[in-house]
């Protein structure tokens, strides 16, 4: 009777032990995950405000200007070729 | 632990000595009434013990799966500040167009503030353009917890009202919509409101069709982008062209649309002045509405094309068949004359090519009335009509449609359509004659191009692409300055008097050109709009189309021609 009494209080009293430590692991590894969290969120706003300044870097309204300064222009429809008049002229 | 223990044996010994006194004075044939066991004592203790760990046990999964207690909490929050985040906007090659982004907004809780005249003086100092009575107003309730300052604030503001060091004041992180490419394509993305909910446009349609998601912080959304069907740098394109053509020809504004018209995606299309987005006032200011698809109009002659297709198509004439235009037909009151006549009878093209008036109302008169109105029905230009935008402003019909009607209506005027529509219904009468349904999302290559209704036959629209083309190539076409070496362009041009309250306006016009392109197989038409241009030495001191609104079409489809898919 007395061994069945100090077994099984043994066996209460290390398994307060090991859920002791359990919890303090696991919120160890919540702590862990909520910074992480927070990380890829801060991450992911900072993400979205880079693309957006992108785009706006790259906005028609700036680059027409500088790309025209630096002496490109439109796309002429002389700069275009029929495909099949070229064929025509290499087969004669 | 508590239930093993044994039972305390002083209790035992001083049950077991009154029992025995018991037993030797009464006889044994009457059963003594007994105290309750110690095994009965200890299994009514587990059994009361284990029950209150069931109940506790049972409130928590209760409170683990409903949790109840979490939900109030929560609402309390979402009725303080509730915000959305909104999937991004792209266009058909995935370039950003509108995405969230975080901002910092400021909010008070006069619960807390202490002194509070001198908090809304200090802020002042930093936010200029706060409204301090308002301000005052918003705060005098102590019982409040929550009332917004400012909204959206840029980290450097955010950081100035930081180091005033106000209690009572604090920040919330939100998303809000931003427009990295300003102005481009306004009228197209819309509009969200303070809660970044969408109230027009594009983004409206979000809301309604595609969802957003009721967020508490700045989270963005994690669902896919919403790509349209126009290109940014044909956008571009389009705009800055329509740009230079109204300080051109000094028009009031200008307008197009370049639609796919086999699947009816619209490839650009921009209404000037534009309107940008991120800026509340434009959308109420009424000289920068999307004329495209939010008015209407009467176009004139470019309508010319539905009346010969109709007559065409009812195989009562065919493109050479001619008709004496040297009288000038009586409307009512009216004498309906063509400008530069001929001199001589015309064909059915040539009443095209020299936009007949007289010719065009001679037409619809043979049809009829009933022909017309059925022929206008099947095009899709008497029915209100809708994109994702918005509802088409719907057409506006003549209550009376008689004889006179009939022969306004043959040339474009006496009906009003918004142009959006009419481009629609002109695709139809190049691309072998079906109808057309615009639409501004990009179609994904496995969708299907859904069955469309037959408006008029193959060959009436293979005739019409024959005319369409030689009013551009011809010499007495009126569409020749449209022409781009290598586009095989057609088209239309149609320069309407505008209506006033009193009659048509004196001087004022709309200066329109119906293209198509390339001729052979159409995969494109583009209508570009001028109204009011003036008189200048561009267009040769007259306001004409074709000296207008066609070499205006010439330059977009020469500049943006080849940025699109063939």
């Amino acid at each position: 009777m007395h061994t069945l009494t100090f077994a099984t209080s043994f066996l209460a009293l290390s398994s307060a032990f090991l859920l002791y430590g359990l919890t303090y692991d696991t919120r160890l590894i919540d702590q862990r995950v909520q910074m992480a969290e927070r990380a890829a969120e801060r991450a992911r706003s900072e993400i979205a405000v880079l693309r957006a300044e992108r785009a706006h870097l790259s906005r028609p309204d700036r680059i027409e200007p500088l790309a025209r300064a630096m002496g490109m222009r439109p796309t002429l429809a002389s700069q275009f070729t029929n495909t099949n008049l070229a064929d025509a002229d290499l087969a004669r | 632990m508590l239930i093993l223990a044994p039972p305390p044996p002083a209790a035992e010994t001083v049950t077991s000595r009154v029992r025995v006194r018991a037993a030797r004075q009464l006889p044994p044939r009457v059963a003594p009434l007994r105290e309750p066991s110690a095994a009965f004592q200890v299994r009514l203790a587990s059994l009361v013990l284990g029950g209150l760990f069931l109940a506790v046990a049972g409130q928590l999964t209760r409170l683990a799966v409903k949790s109840d207690a979490m939900v109030i909490v929560a609402a309390a929050i979402e009725q303080a500040a509730e915000s959305h985040s909104r999937p991004d906007i792209v266009d058909r090659n995935g370039r950003l167009l509108a995405t969230d982004v975080e901002v910092h907004s400021l909010y008070a809780d006069p619960s807390r503030i202490i002194d509070r005249d001198e908090a809304i003086e200090k802020l002042a100092t930093v936010l200029p353009d706060l409204d301090e009575g308002e301000m005052r107003k918003a705060l005098s309730d102590r019982n409040k917890h929550f009332a917004w300052v400012r909204r959206g604030l840029t980290p450097k503001m955010a950081q100035a009202v930081h180091d005033l060091g106000l209690p009572g004041f604090a920040f919330r992180r939100e998303l809000r919509r931003a427009y990295p490419l300003g102005a481009l394509a306004g009228h197209m993305l819309g509009r969200v409101d303070a809660d970044n909910k969408g109230v027009a446009g594009i983004e409206r349609y979000i809301d309604d069709n595609v969802g957003i998601d009721d967020v508490l912080t700045a989270r963005p959304t994690e669902r896919p982008p919403v790509r349209l069907s126009i290109e940014i740098g044909a956008q571009a394109g389009l705009e800055a062209e329509l740009a230079d053509a109204m300080t051109r020809y000094k028009a009031v504004s200008a307008a197009a649309v370049i639609m796919d018209v086999r699947s009816g995606e619209i490839a650009a299309s921009a209404s000037l002045p534009r309107m940008e987005p991120a800026r509340a006032a434009d959308v109420t200011d009424p000289t920068k509405k999307d004329r495209l698809q939010t008015g209407t109009y009467e176009l004139g002659s470019i309508f010319k094309m539905m009346t010969i297709a109709a007559a065409l198509d009812s195989k009562q004439v065919t493109p050479e068949t001619v008709v004496d235009v040297r009288t000038p037909l009586m409307a009512g009151r009216y004498e309906i004359k063509d400008l530069h006549g001929a001199g001589r009878p015309l064909t059915v093209t040539e009443i095209f090519l020299h936009s007949s008036n007289v010719g065009s109302g001679m037409l619809a008169l043979a049809g009829g009335t009933s022909a017309q109105q059925e022929f206008l029905a099947r095009a899709g230009l008497t029915t209100p009509m809708a994109t994702q935008i918005g509802p088409v402003t719907p057409p506006v019909t003549p209550a009376r449609w008689d004889r006179t009607e009939t022969i306004t209506i043959s040339y474009g005027h006496g009906i009003a359509v918004a142009p959006l529509q009419f481009a629609a219904a002109a695709g139809a009468l190049v691309n072998g004659g079906t109808a057309v349904a615009p639409t501004y999302l990009a179609r994904r290559p496995a969708d299907p191009i859904p069955p469309a209704t037959q408006v008029i036959s193959s060959e009436t629209s293979a005739a019409m692409r024959t005319i369409m083309r030689r009013n551009v190539t011809d010499a007495q076409g009126t569409g020749k300055r449209a022409d781009v070496p290598g586009f095989d362009v057609g088209g239309k041009t149609g320069t309407a008097d505008i209506a006033g309250p009193r009659g048509y306006r004196q001087g004022g016009v709309i200066s329109s050109f119906l293209a198509a392109f390339p001729m052979s197989n159409p995969r494109y038409v583009a209508l570009v709009l001028l109204f009011e241009p003036q008189a200048t030495a561009e267009s040769g001191g007259k306001r004409l189309a074709g000296l207008t609104a066609a070499p205006v079409a010439g330059r977009i489809i020469s500049r943006i021609g080849p940025l699109l898919d063939r």
